[in-house]
């Protein structure tokens, strides 16, 4: 097994027009958290896109390697097949899908992919039901339609739920501390510290340093207009909490 | 008048007497092109109408559906959903009316027409029209066409559901309140489905 999960070179990307990202150079390997923390607009959200795969951005240059796959080549349901993982900062209401459909239909899909049958219902509603149980949602949420009417913190609890069906080698959670109480980062603390093990690796996204008083993390970037200036270990994430981003 | 029973347009009218009930449900599936005219009258006091109907469509189909709901005696109610997706170079055009006669007070009509393009080449025009001519009266109806929303795509793709699928999956949930009742009525809807979204 490749000891190197991630590795981003030169990544370059636009939104339309406008260049966002401007060569973003980033090695995970596997077992590591990683944060990267920037300023708003300094593209954080743009690099968890690009990964995922979401059309509206253009790719200009640079290339990026999972698991010794080229990741740009692949669709975002591909990504998804492969072991990646995107909790969303604004995770999307679904009004007439409910939890239990969507999830039905991902781990489907997933195990089509990989060549195995599909679960057995009972199989699958245990499954749910333990994730359920893991994350603290209320089992009666399978039945909802997805994230409509759910508060902030549900929509994240929701985000890790869905990460734990999904077993991820690589979770990307994008400002998923943005917005929460402190019981409700625990559970994402919780959710994240649970799933940590020698061959999966977690980038975290975030403004504050909060949720890394609770995930801790191996290396801390940050990235601004579109590069990561600086890593470090977790005594980065202290000095940009205390000074601010203006000195990198 | 029996209940729920499903319509094999061309063309239908029916006239109901106090207390009557009548449901009518119709579907048009992918490469069937239809004229579909109802007609009715709820003519007697407390009378009440229901109207399912969908079209899949993906092909070179042309679609004509016309309804009208003629309000008559005080106290009646009716409703009309009619859902339909449109792709290929599908032609389609809703002309439903609502009529409240003088005297016809108390009455309670809704009537929603919502269509999904799934191509860029397919066509929908729906006109929606009220005609309220007695008092007290609750009428709404709503119309729209739209597309598939792009974000909720990307999400369900980013868990892994395949694109055709996720596709799928939004546009049951967007058919499902113009679906007749019961499992076989949702099968059928899905199986079209599959057929258009290649």
């Amino acid at each position: 097994m490749q000891d190197i999960l991630l590795n981003i070179k030169g990544l370059c990307a636009s939104a339309g027009e406008k260049e966002i990202l401007r060569g973003v150079d980033l090695e995970v390997r596997r077992g590591e958290v990683h944060a990267i923390m920037g300023p708003n607009g300094a593209g954080k959200s743009t690099l968890s896109a690009v990964l995922s795969g979401k059309p509206d951005y253009t790719v200009t240059g640079g290339s990026v390697s999972f698991a010794g796959e080229d990741l740009l080549a692949l669709s975002p349901e591909q990504r998804s097949w492969a072991g990646l993982f995107l909790s969303f900062q604004y995770p999307v209401e679904i009004p007439g899908v409910t939890i239990s459909a969507f999830m039905k239909a991902a781990l489907a899909a997933r195990r089509k992919a990989a060549g195995l049958e599909e679960l057995s219902a009972a199989d699958f509603l245990a499954l749910m039901k333990e994730k359920m149980a893991f994350v603290g949602m209320n089992p009666s949420f399978s039945k909802r339609p997805v994230n409509v009417g759910f508060s902030g913190g549900e929509k994240k609890r929701a985000e890790i739920f869905q990460m734990a069906m999904l077993d991820p080698v690589l979770s990307i959670l994008d400002e998923t501390d943005s917005g929460l109480d402190v019981d409700a980062l625990k559970v994402v603390a919780d959710g994240v510290n649970a799933m940590r093990s020698p061959e999966k690796s977690t980038i975290i996204i975030t403004h504050y340093r909060k949720l890394l008083e609770y995930v801790r993390p191996d290396k801390v970037h940050v990235l601004k207009a579109g590069r990561i200036v600086r890593s470090g270990g977790e005594e980065l994430a202290d000095i940009i909490e205390n000074e601010g981003f203006d000195k990198f | 008048m029996g209940h729920g029973r499903y319509i094999e347009p061309p063309a239908a009218s029916y006239v109901l007497g106090a207390g009557e009930s009548l449901e009518l449900s119709f579907s048009v599936m992918p490469g069937e092109s239809k004229d579909i005219d109802i007609s009715v009258d709820l003519a007697g006091e407390g009378a009440s109408f229901d109207l399912k109907g969908y079209y899949i469509l993906g092909e070179q189909e042309k679609v004509n559906i016309r309804v009208r709901v003629h309000h008559k005696a005080p106290r009646c109610r009716s409703s009309q959903t009619v859902n339909g997706v449109a792709g290929g170079n599908a032609e389609v055009s809703f002309d439903g009316r609502i009529i409240v006669a003088p005297g016809a007070d108390g009455t309670d009509a809704s009537q929603t027409n919502r269509n999904v393009l799934v191509s860029d080449s397919a066509r929908v025009g729906t006109t929606p029209q009220l005609e309220i001519y007695a008092d007290d009266v609750k009428c709404s109806h709503g119309a729209t066409v739209g597309k598939l929303n792009e974000e909720e795509l990307f999400y369900m793709r980013s868990r892994g559901i395949p694109e055709r699928e996720a596709k799928v999956l939004q546009l049951i949930s967007f058919l499902s309140p113009a679906l007749p009742g019961g499992e076989n009525g949702a099968q059928e809807a899905e199986a079209a489905l599959r057929r258009i979204m290649v």
